[in-house]
C-alpha cells in the first residue's frame, strides 16, 4: 500500500477515535450547559456492566403522559414526551405523542409501552447512573432503608434536558448527591 | 534444533545412510528455520500482554474514581487511546516488525474500548451494551488494514459475534450491522488466503469465519423451527460446498474448517430433524418473511458454489453430503403435509450420508472418515432409541451389528491398506 494512503488512512482513523467519543462529551456538556434541569422521582436499584463498571438502574415515577399522538404505538417504539415544572422543580409529563409537536415545551425521547385509556405508558430513557463499585448496593440499601422508616422526603435524578436531549447530571437522596447520602451511612456505621 | 532429529541423524550418519555433509546442510537448514521463531514468541507474548493489560485499564476505569472531577475522568478516558495510537504511529511509520504491529494493534483495540465506556460512564450516557459495542467495531476496523494485526482481526470477530448475539438474541432484533462489520474483514481474509494459502493463521481464519456466520445466523432467525432447520442445514450445505472449492479442498482436512463445519452442522441438523415430533413444529403459517428470504438466498448461495464446481468438473464423484441441503429442502416442503413421512425420510438420508461416509473414507483409505461415517449411522440409531418403542432384544442387536460393523470396516480398510503398501 502507498505510504501516503497508510498517512491518509491513518489521521483519519486516529481523527475518528477522537471524534466519537469528543462527540459524545461535547452533545452531553452542551445539555449541561444550555439545557433546562428537572428533577424526576425515582428508586434506584444496581445492576452491572461488564465493561462500564456498577450504576444504579433509576425507575422513574413518572412513566405514564395523556397521549394525542396516533395509535396502535408498538413495543419500545420511540414516543415524545412533553415535560413541564411543578413549584419545586419536579418534571411533569403533560403529553405524548409518536411525533414531535409545534410547540415551545421542552420534551424527552422514551420508549413507548403501550396506550390505554387515552395515556400511554412509557419508560425514560436516561435510566443508568454510574457510580463508583462500591457505593451502587449501599446506594439502593441506603434508599430502601430510608423509605421503611419514613426518612425518605424525596429521590429524585436532576436531568438537563435540550432539544429532547437528556443527561442525568446527579442524583439526590433528601437533597443530597446520592454519593454524599451512601459516604454519610458508611460514616455512621464506621463511627458505631 | 530438535535433539531427537538430531540424535537420529548421527545414527544416519553412524549407519552411512547420509553423509555427514548432509547431516551438516539438514543441521543448517533447521538453524535458518529457528530464527524465525523467537520473532514469533516476542509477537504471542506482546498480543497476550496487551490483551491483558487492555482488559485490566477497561476493569479499573469500571471501578468508578467519583473523587475525580468530571474534567479529569474525561482526560483519563484519552490518557489510553493516546498511547495507543501514537504506539501505532510509531509502528507504522517505523515500518516495525509484525510482533509490534500485533502488540500495538491490540492495545490500541482495548485503548478505544476504554475511553468509549469511560465517556458514556462520566456522562451516563444511555443505551445497552449493543450501541457500545457497535461504535467500538466501527472505530477498531481500520487497525485491522493499517496495522495488518491478525489478533486484532480475531478480537475484532469476537466483538462483532457479541454484538450480534446482543441485538439479535438481546434485542430480538436483526443485526444488520454486525453483517456489515463481517463483510468488512472479507478483503483482508481474501488478501490472506492470496498470501499464505497454506498457513496456520489462515487456517484458524477458515474456522472462526464460518463459525461467526453460524452463530450470527441464528441471531436473525425469529421463526423458531418451521424453518430454522432448513435455514441452518442450506448454511452448512454453502459452508460444505465452498469447503470442496479447490483452494480449500487441496487443504489439510483439520484446516477445512467449512468442510468440517458443514459435515458436522449437517449431520446434526438432520439428526434434530429426524425425530417425528420436530416435524409437527413445521408450520408455514409461524415462518416469517425474513426467515424465508434468508433461507431462499443461502439455498441460492449452496446452489450458485454446485454450479461452479459443476463447471470446473469438481462434483465427481458423486457425494451425497453436497447436495443434501436440497434433498432437505424438498423433505421440508413434504413435511408441511406429511409430517410423519418426512421424518421417515430424514432418517433414510442421514443413514445415506453415513454410508457415504464409509464409502469415501474407504475410497480415500482414509480411517477418520470411515469412522465418522461409522459415528454418523450408530448417532442415528441412538437418537432412534428416545421416540421409538423397540424392544430391548432389537435394539441390543443393532447396537451389536453397528459394533461389528465398526470391526469389520475397520479390518477391511487396514487389510486394504497393507495390500497397497505391498503393491508399492
Amino acid at each position: 500500500m502507498n505510504k501516503l494512503f497508510i498517512s491518509i488512512g491513518f489521521a483519519v482513523m486516529v481523527l475518528a477515535q477522537w471524534f466519537v467519543p469528543g462527540k459524545m462529551i461535547l452533545d452531553q456538556e452542551r445539555v449541561l450547559a444550555e439545557g433546562t434541569s428537572y428533577k424526576f422521582r425515582t428508586r434506584p436499584i444496581d445492576p452491572s456492566d461488564p465493561l462500564r463498571g456498577k450504576y444504579i438502574t433509576l425507575s422513574y415515577e413518572m412513566n405514564k403522559a395523556k397521549w394525542i399522538g396516533e395509535a396502535p404505538v408498538n413495543w419500545k417504539d420511540n414516543v415524545y414526551v412533553y415535560l413541564k415544572k411543578d413549584k419545586n422543580g419536579f418534571a411533569q409529563a403533560t403529553q405524548a405523542s409518536n411525533k414531535p409537536l409545534k410547540t415551545d415545551q421542552e420534551y424527552v425521547v422514551a420508549q413507548g409501552y403501550g396506550v390505554y385509556n387515552d395515556s400511554i405508558n412509557f419508560q425514560l430513557s436516561f435510566t443508568r447512573f454510574y457510580m463508583e463499585e462500591s457505593k451502587a448496593y449501599p446506594a439502593e440499601l441506603a434508599v430502601q432503608q430510608a423509605a421503611s422508616d419514613s426518612l425518605l422526603d424525596n429521590c429524585y435524578g436532576l436531568v438537563f434536558i435540550k432539544n429532547g436531549s437528556a443527561v442525568l447530571e446527579n442524583v439526590f437522596v433528601n437533597d443530597t448527591p446520592i454519593k454524599e447520602y451512601v459516604e454519610e451511612g458508611q460514616q455512621k456505621n464506621a463511627n458505631l | 534444533m530438535n535433539s531427537k532429529i538430531e540424535k537420529e541423524l548421527d545414527e544416519l550418519v553412524a549407519h552411512k545412510i547420509v553423509t555427514p555433509q548432509v547431516r551438516q546442510d539438514i543441521k543448517q537448514y533447521y538453524a535458518t528455520k529457528e530464527t524465525d521463531r523467537p520473532n514469533r514468541l516476542f509477537a504471542i507474548f506482546g498480543v497476550l500482554g496487551s490483551v491483558l493489560t487492555g482488559l485490566g485499564i477497561i476493569l479499573i476505569l469500571a471501578h468508578n474514581w467519583d473523587d475525580f472531577s468530571r474534567t479529569t475522568r474525561t482526560i483519563w478516558a484519552f490518557v489510553p487511546l493516546a498511547v495507543g495510537q501514537l504506539l501505532a504511529a510509531f509502528t507504522l511509520f517505523k515500518n516495525k516488525s509484525a510482533a509490534w504491529k500485533e502488540t500495538t494493534g491490540v492495545f490500541l483495540f482495548f485503548a478505544i474500548g476504554t475511553s468509549i465506556s469511560l465517556v458514556s460512564q462520566i456522562y451516563n450516557i444511555p443505551g445497552a451494551v449493543d450501541s457500545y459495542l457497535l461504535s467500538w467495531l466501527v472505530l477498531a476496523a481500520p487497525i485491522i488494514y493499517l496495522l495488518k494485526s491478525h489478533a486484532t482481526t480475531l478480537l475484532y470477530v469476537v466483538l462483532l459475534v457479541s454484538y450480534g448475539c446482543a441485538v439479535g438474541y438481546g434485542d430480538n432484533e436483526s443485526p444488520y450491522w454486525a453483517l456489515v462489520a463481517l463483510l468488512a474483514i472479507v478483503p483482508h481474509y481474501l488478501k490472506l488466503i492470496k498470501e499464505l494459502p497454506a498457513g496456520n493463521l489462515t487456517g484458524i481464519y477458515h474456522w472462526i469465519l464460518p463459525l461467526s456466520v453460524l452463530v450470527l445466523l441464528g441471531a436473525f432467525l425469529n421463526s423458531g423451527f418451521s424453518i430454522g432447520l432448513l435455514t441452518h442445514v442450506c448454511l452448512f450445505g454453502l459452508f460444505y460446498n465452498l469447503g470442496k472449492l479447490p483452494y480449500f479442498n487441496a487443504q489439510k482436512l483439520r484446516r477445512n474448517g467449512y468442510l468440517i463445519i458443514g459435515s458436522l452442522g449437517t449431520v446434526v441438523s438432520l439428526l434434530i430433524a429426524s425425530f417425528s415430533y420436530v416435524w409437527e413444529e413445521f408450520l408455514p403459517e409461524k415462518i416469517s418473511t425474513n426467515d424465508t428470504v434468508i433461507t431462499i438466498s443461502l439455498a441460492m448461495a449452496a446452489v450458485a458454489v454446485l454450479g461452479y464446481l459443476f463447471r470446473k468438473h469438481k462434483l465427481l464423484p458423486f457425494n451425497l453430503f453436497q447436495f443434501s441441503f436440497l434433498i432437505f429442502g424438498g423433505l421440508c416442503f413434504f413435511g408441511f403435509s406429511q409430517p410423519e413421512i418426512a421424518s421417515v425420510l430424514t432418517n433414510i438420508l442421514i443413514l445415506a450420508l453415513g454410508l457415504f461416509a464409509v464409502l469415501i473414507g474407504s475410497r480415500k483409505e482414509k480411517f477418520s472418515i470411515l469412522n465418522y461415517g461409522l459415528l454418523v449411522i450408530t448417532a442415528l440409531v441412538t437418537c432412534r432409541f428416545f421416540d421409538t418403542e423397540i424392544p430391548f432384544v432389537v435394539r441390543g442387536l443393532l447396537f451389536v451389528a453397528i459394533g461389528a460393523g465398526f470391526f469389520a470396516a475397520n479390518y477391511f480398510m487396514y487389510k486394504k491398506q497393507l495390500k497397497t503398501k505391498a503393491h508399492e
